[in-house]
């Protein structure tokens, strides 16, 4: 609600914030199927390598 | 035979009394006491909150499940544990049996009771009160049916103060939290009515992406990046601005009362808020065998049961990975186990911080989810091979300290629109022994933020239910 004109001076100016590229990437179907894989062998990793 | 007793049906009760049964079959006893009928997957009641998903979509009956299986199961809530003479003290919550007292015998018991929803600690805090809250299907239902009247109002040209956060200095589940308040911004952007909110991040973090483990640094864009960054950006996708360091100790009808590390007193005023509690032990007590209380010597103050970790008081920098337990078995009697959030962790992961005017103000470690189901597996495990195996050793380990996790945050629910952002880590308690770089193995660090995410979070959810419910192959479903 408030005014965002000027971009500095508060928190919220300074993290990064996604470009058009990054956002089509996101939504980008063959990109996403691939990183849906890694990310699916990261956890199964993570999980099996979390317990004897 | 021998008889095993489970305290509690949530993921590490439920996953540790379907691991029993699997490998203690017919042959022997496994029984599970709850309070509540329902089995829910919590991760999920954030949907609810936001009226992605209906109360029926998070839960089943645990009876249903159980007789199915052959697991004796107790509605009822644990009030006493005897560990000289090996029984509990139970009460019934519903049926017939309502209100009366049993004592159920044990050969071996594992508490995996959860959390006390701690309201109390904070004045005015609450679903009964002045805040909402998603710890509960019940209580996330509530919450949707509220925040739809901040969006009728927003439609009718009203401008809405929402506050989300954590709603103790002390308190923990900071990802519960944010993948709520996500999915408020994300709900309320697809109505187009950002303009009409103003939504705020309330959190006891030193630094927003501590989330109760000290924060951790993930590969991102060609950088090394702290997950405070993850975070804020996130959040500035959003337009969500955030306060942060902040205690919150009372709140009223409207208006939330905060300290600040550097101890400034501040208010913040909503039209909605959802503010998580700080979490408790359930506040069982233990007596010896002539009747004295023990409940002090078998439970830490915060009211989790003492287990196998290094409860020696030292300073931060002192801290180890060593510390935190690895098979969750109680010091003094070898035949009572917790797992879950009912273990007592022997401190907290991030670092102690306190306001000039005492205030402790900090996240407390996150013991839920993957963590949980590993701790019940791995107790189960070890209390079925003593059984059928006559021994007492025991060869399944999982400490939080070499347990990695992996946190998926996910705003929507379409196929196509939704965005997860996923976060692995691995250990979850930084080990700066091993990994003097970044307290933790890079390998395994992932902070990305897309379909895939949301996609594996949906996928979860129906993966999880299939697994909990105890369908076929349901053993091979990871924790």
């Amino acid at each position: 609600m408030g005014s965002n004109k000027i971009k500095a001076y508060y928190d919220e100016a300074y993290p990064p914030v996604p470009d058009a590229t990054t956002l089509f990437w996101r939504k980008f179907l063959p990109w996403q199927l691939i990183r849906f894989v890694i990310l699916n062998i990261k956890m199964i990793r993570i999980v099996a390598g979390g317990h004897s | 035979m021998a008889k095993v007793v489970v305290l509690g049906a949530g993921v590490a009760g439920h996953t540790c009394a379907s691991f029993l049964k699997k490998k203690l079959g017919k042959h022997h006893e496994v029984v599970v006491v709850s309070p509540n009928s329902y089995y829910q997957w919590i991760p999920s009641n954030i949907w609810v909150g936001v009226g992605q998903m209906t109360i029926d979509q998070v839960r089943f009956e645990l009876k249903k499940v159980y007789d199915r299986w052959g697991i004796v199961f107790k509605q009822a809530k644990a009030l006493e544990i005897h560990p000289d003479e090996q029984y509990v003290t139970v009460e019934y919550t519903a049926g017939e049996k309502a209100g009366q007292t049993e004592y159920v015998n044990y050969d071996f018991l594992v508490n995996a009771t959860g959390p006390k929803l701690n309201f109390e600690a904070t004045e005015g805090l609450g679903p009964d009160k002045n805040t909402f809250s998603v710890c509960t299907y019940s209580h996330a239902a509530h919450a949707w049916e509220n925040l739809q009247e901040s969006i009728k109002k927003m439609q009718a040209g009203q401008k809405q103060r929402i506050l989300i956060g954590t709603g103790h200095a002390m308190a923990t589940c900071q990802g519960a939290a944010f993948e709520y308040i996500l999915n408020v911004a994300y709900e309320i952007s697809r109505r187009g009515l950002s303009k009409m909110a103003q939504i705020t991040w309330i959190s006891n973090e030193y630094e927003l992406g501590d989330f109760g483990m000290g924060g951790a640094f993930v590969k991102r864009g060609g950088y090394i990046t702290p997950t405070k960054v993850f975070t804020e950006s996130l959040l500035a996708e959003y337009g969500i601005n955030w306060i942060r360091r902040a205690g919150v100790y009372k709140v009223e009808p409207g208006i939330a009362y905060y300290e600040t590390l550097d101890g400034e007193m501040l208010t913040q005023e909503f039209d909605f808020s959802m503010l998580i509690p700080s979490f408790s032990g359930v506040g069982m007590t233990a007596f010896d065998k002539t009747g004295n209380d023990i409940t002090d010597k078998m439970f830490a103050p915060n009211k989790f049961m003492k287990v196998d970790a290094d409860y020696t008081a030292k300073p931060f920098d002192e801290w180890s990975a060593n510390d935190w337990p690895s098979i969750y078995q109680n010091p003094l009697y070898k035949n009572i186990y917790a797992a879950g959030i009912a273990f007592a962790p022997p401190h907290p992961i991030s670092k102690p911080m306190s306001s000039p005017n005492g205030r402790q103000i900090f996240p407390t470690p996150p013991r839920t989810g993957m963590p949980s189901g590993v701790m019940g597996k791995i107790v189960a495990l070890n209390i079925a091979e003593q059984i059928l195996g006559g021994h007492n050793e025991h060869h399944h380990k999982a400490s939080m300290s070499r347990m990695g996790a992996a946190c998926i945050v996910s705003a929507g629910f379409g196929s196509f629109d939704g965005l997860g952002a996923s976060m692995t880590l691995f250990p979850v308690v930084p080990d700066w022994d091993k990994y003097p770089e970044w307290g933790r193995d890079m390998n395994y660090s992932v902070g990305e933020a897309g379909l895939a995410g949301h996609w594996l979070k949906v996928i979860l959810h129906y993966l999880f239910f299939h697994k909990a419910k105890g369908y076929p192959f349901w053993w091979l479903i990871p924790e």
